[in-house]
């Protein structure tokens, strides 16, 4: 028998990224705001402290950070004719768990999107024709264009004090930043991390082609910091410990440390944790969220959350399988292509290759999550795609993130797996090794999507997501045309010794790390039979219900989310603010 | 006191010694014990005590491997480690004790792992879809090596040579060799050798990576990686850490 309890205004599902710059602006407006997370408060735990931090194995390799898959994992089929399984691990990303959300553990590389990856179809119509878009790329604009999000881009940019160059101010190209770069009214708020020798490699085999490398955008602090809130930012350190950890030296920009410390004092907020969501409780006609059911993880009770606004703030997937067992909107259908719940499931394609130099020392152990140079010609529509059989592409980089020794020992193809020619070749190679990388978009295809799992339940008894996903001929084409130029930057580069790039295609493998970038499933538009949420993150179908996170993402760009997530969920805040003020559907 | 010396070691010492008295017999090396076994040791007691002393402390002794289990993973680690002018071998420097501790523990238990039927056979890409724990195929692996060893040199692994080592570990890496609940060559690949590599690299609080000797080959630095201005200083030049480096040990 679950427990009433009292209502809040304002109930929050997941306690990440959006929940924490939703609860930034809300709670100091005098709203009161309950978020519920259920996975634990990190604060006080060895995973911040030295010297447990540096703990590859426990952080990195088993994934401590990340949600455990026996308390929520999905299952996958690589096409709709066939039966999924479930992930038993989750290796090839790795959902958040915990207050701060996969935003605790991210690597803080932070971009903005395209400006025509907000009006992709029309874009590419425009560009190209609407026969250069196959049928089954079902791609849709946004409902918002980039002049609608600039401001926030800023204002999130300036919260997390993200270190780069700007490339174009009001139009004004500027020497050193990316000449691809939407424009921007301010330059970065910190200047760029210290570039590391691999960074120099990549940018003098760059300079070589005639490309313009430029500073990836980081939310690793470059100096100490202070943000617009008050909240600060100590100095980057390069210890190479950002993706899967968190930073014990408050470097890197994450909710915990910037958003939540802000409004947890104040008697309007409240944060419980180990909360876990079950259902969203719609009134009898369907038309308004009435309440919430959660479980406490400790004691299994459960207990019903009355509230007069609620915003979904989980993970993309969680988002999703959220709606479709709280039977909210209409399950997307692959073969009909009508609903919209669970449609347009979509990923990151990416690749990568190594490189050896016997006489330089890369020091691949001195590293940051967003440390590197990278060349934009090739992402998105940077580059004239006639001809060329694919839409979209990737930015190359030569990021150094790390030199934790269980997972980054480069070594040159042919080395024997053991022996002392093995162990010969890991010493001589891991400290004058590099890698490039190509980190690419990936469109949406209609047989790409979300649905609840037949066979598979939780621990709550209630359907795992099934995710429906595989590469297609977009995403191969796209990733070898890339690689090829990736591979004469190797080439410039003057290595002696150069890997293979391998070419992402089907099937896709659950094994192998690829990006915690999962998008789509309750996306945004302005038409309500083609999208879950209105251009204001609005449900078309609850009223009283908003969406956010990279769930509302209609396709995945080149570029990692963080960046748009962020923008979209300052903008949602004011947005949730005016909605308070006269609660309506928002125009 | 060397640079691999930590400075908490003679609190350490003093545990691990005054626990080695109440744990010696456990804390025999197996290798040691298969020879009591055998019977080809006993009648030296001084080398008996030569080789109790030669055991660094009570981190040995295992707490998953059976006797049997230990022989083949030493000697499979061993042999993949092997004794040069870089380190010692494998089981040296850990690894065995490493697999063991590992096994033994929350990832061999499957603590985090999703285990709810229906059980199918999957792709490759669709990753472990076993009923059992981690440590509970790991053993059912370590019993099919046993068989193919036998089966083909009509010895165990720990009687084999180097060659028959290498030749072994080639056919049960890249081939099923017969037909079998799972392929003997997943195993190797997604179970045996990534516990492998994480014992040779993990930080030494887990068994393996003693004395941070495969830290040091490679010339990773281990702890407390602050590197602000190192990133400038050092750009391109060799770091000086990496020739010592340090553990979480050597800051607890």
């Amino acid at each position: 028998m679950a427990t009433r309890l009292p209502e809040k205004e304002i109930v929050v599902i997941g306690g990440g990224l959006t929940a924490g710059l939703v609860a930034r602006k809300l709670v100091p407006a005098g709203r009161e705001v309950l978020v519920l997370e259920r996975g634990p408060d990190w604060s006080g735990s060895a995973v911040g402290e030295l010297p447990h931090q540096r703990d590859e194995l426990r952080w990195a390799t088993y994934r401590g950070m990340t949600r455990r898959e026996n308390v929520e994992t999905y299952t996958l089929r690589h096409s709709p004719d066939e039966e999924a399984l479930p992930m038993r691990q989750l290796l090839s990303f790795l959902p958040g768990f915990g207050v701060g959300g996969a935003a605790q553990h991210w690597n803080g590389q932070t971009w903005r999107f395209s400006e025509s990856d907000y009006v992709l179809r029309q874009h590419l119509t425009e560009r190209y024709g609407a026969k250069s878009i196959p049928d089954g790329m079902t791609i849709q604009d946004w409902g918002l264009t980039y002049r609608d999000l600039q401001p926030y881009y800023e204002e999130f940019e300036a919260l997390f004090g993200i270190a780069g160059k700007a490339g174009n101010l009001r139009g004004v190209r500027q020497a050193g930043g990316n000449p691809f770069e939407p424009w921007r009214a301010t330059e970065y708020p910190l200047p760029p991390l210290e570039m590391s020798e691999a960074s120099q490699i990549f940018k003098d085999a760059t300079g070589q082609l005639g490309y313009e490398a430029f500073p990836l955008p980081a939310a690793n602090a470059s100096q100490p910091y202070r943000n617009p809130d008050g909240m600060q930012l100590g100095q980057c350190q390069y210890c190479g410990h950002c993706e899967r950890f968190t930073c014990e030296a408050n470097a890197k920009a994450t909710p915990a440390s910037l958003l939540f410390p802000l409004v947890r004092s104040r008697p309007n907020f409240e944060l419980r944790a180990g909360a876990e969501v079950i259902r969203l409780n719609t009134t009898a006609d369907g038309t308004r969220l009435e309440s919430v059911s959660y479980v406490d993880v400790a004691t299994g009770q459960e207990f019903i959350q009355p509230g007069s606004l609620f915003v979904l703030c989980s993970y993309t997937l969680s988002n999703v399988r959220l709606l479709l067992l709280s039977k909210i909107g209409t399950p997307y259908d692959p073969v009909t292509r009508t609903g919209t719940v669970g449609k347009n499931y979509c990923y990151q394609v990416t690749s990568g290759l190594n490189m050896f130099f016997p006489d330089r020392y890369i020091n691949p152990f001195m590293g940051a999550g967003a440390l590197g140079f990278v060349i934009d010609d090739f992402n998105n529509d940077n580059f004239d795609h006639t001809g060329l059989g694919f839409h979209g592409g990737g930015y190359i980089s030569a990021t150094q993130t790390n030199g934790r020794p269980i997972d980054t020992r480069r070594l040159p193809p042919g080395t024997p797996r053991w022996g002392s020619a093995w162990k010969k070749a890991n010493a001589d190679w891991y400290l004058r090794s590099m890698g490039l990388s190509v980190h690419g978009s990936n469109y949406a295809n209609a047989r790409n999507y979300m649905d609840l799992d037949p066979d598979y339940k939780d621990q709550w008894g209630r359907p795992l997501l099934r995710i429906t996903f595989d590469f297609d001929d977009n995403d191969a084409l796209m990733c070898r045309y890339v690689n090829g130029k990736m591979e004469e930057i190797a080439a410039a580069a003057g290595a002696k010794i150069v890997g293979k790039a391998s070419v992402r295609k089907s099937p896709y493998d659950t094994r192998q790390y690829q990006s915690t970038h999962n998008t789509g499933g309750t996306i945004m538009g302005s038409d309500p039979g083609s999208s879950v949420v209105s251009p204001h993150l609005q449900s078309w179908d609850v009223e009283n219900l908003f969406i956010s996170g990279a769930s509302v993402f209609p396709q995945n760009s080149g570029y990692n989310p963080t960046g748009p997530v962020g923008a979209l969920g300052l903008r949602l805040a004011e947005d949730l603010l005016s909605y308070l003020s006269g609660p309506r559907r928002l125009g | 006191m060397s640079p691999d010396e930590p400075q908490g070691l003679s609190r350490r010492s003093l545990l691990t010694s005054a626990g080695a008295l109440g744990v010696g017999v456990l804390a025999a090396p197996v290798g040691l014990a298969r020879a009591r076994q055998a019977g080809d040791t006993g009648e030296n007691a001084e080398a008996q005590q030569a080789a109790d002393a030669a055991q660094p402390d009570a981190v040995d002794g295992y707490q998953s491997l059976s006797l049997d289990d230990a022989a083949i993973v030493e000697a499979l680690v061993g042999h993949m480690w092997p004794a040069d002018d870089l380190s010692p071998d494998g089981v040296a420097l850990g690894i065995a004790t490493f697999i063991d501790r590992q096994l033994a523990g929350a990832y061999g238990q499957g603590d985090r792992l999703y285990l709810s039927g229906p059980f199918r056979q999957g792709k490759p890409e669709h990753g472990y879809q076993l009923a059992c724990t981690p440590e509970q195929y790991f053993k059912a692996g370590l019993r099919q090596v046993a068989e193919v060893s036998a089966q083909r040199y009509a010895a165990p692994p720990d009687r084999l040579t180097t060659d028959q080592l290498e030749e072994l570990l080639h056919v049960i890496s890249q081939a099923p060799p017969q037909p079998a609940a799972f392929a003997l060559n997943t195993w190797f690949n997604e179970l045996f050798y990534p516990l492998f590599v994480r014992g040779a690299f993990a930080d030494p609080i887990y068994g393996g990576n003693r004395g941070k000797q495969a830290w040091r080959m490679i010339g990773y630095p281990g702890l407390p990686a602050t590197y602000a201005t190192d990133i400038v200083t050092w750009r391109g030049r060799r770091h000086p850490a990496s020739d010592s480096p340090m553990s979480i040990q050597d800051f607890s």
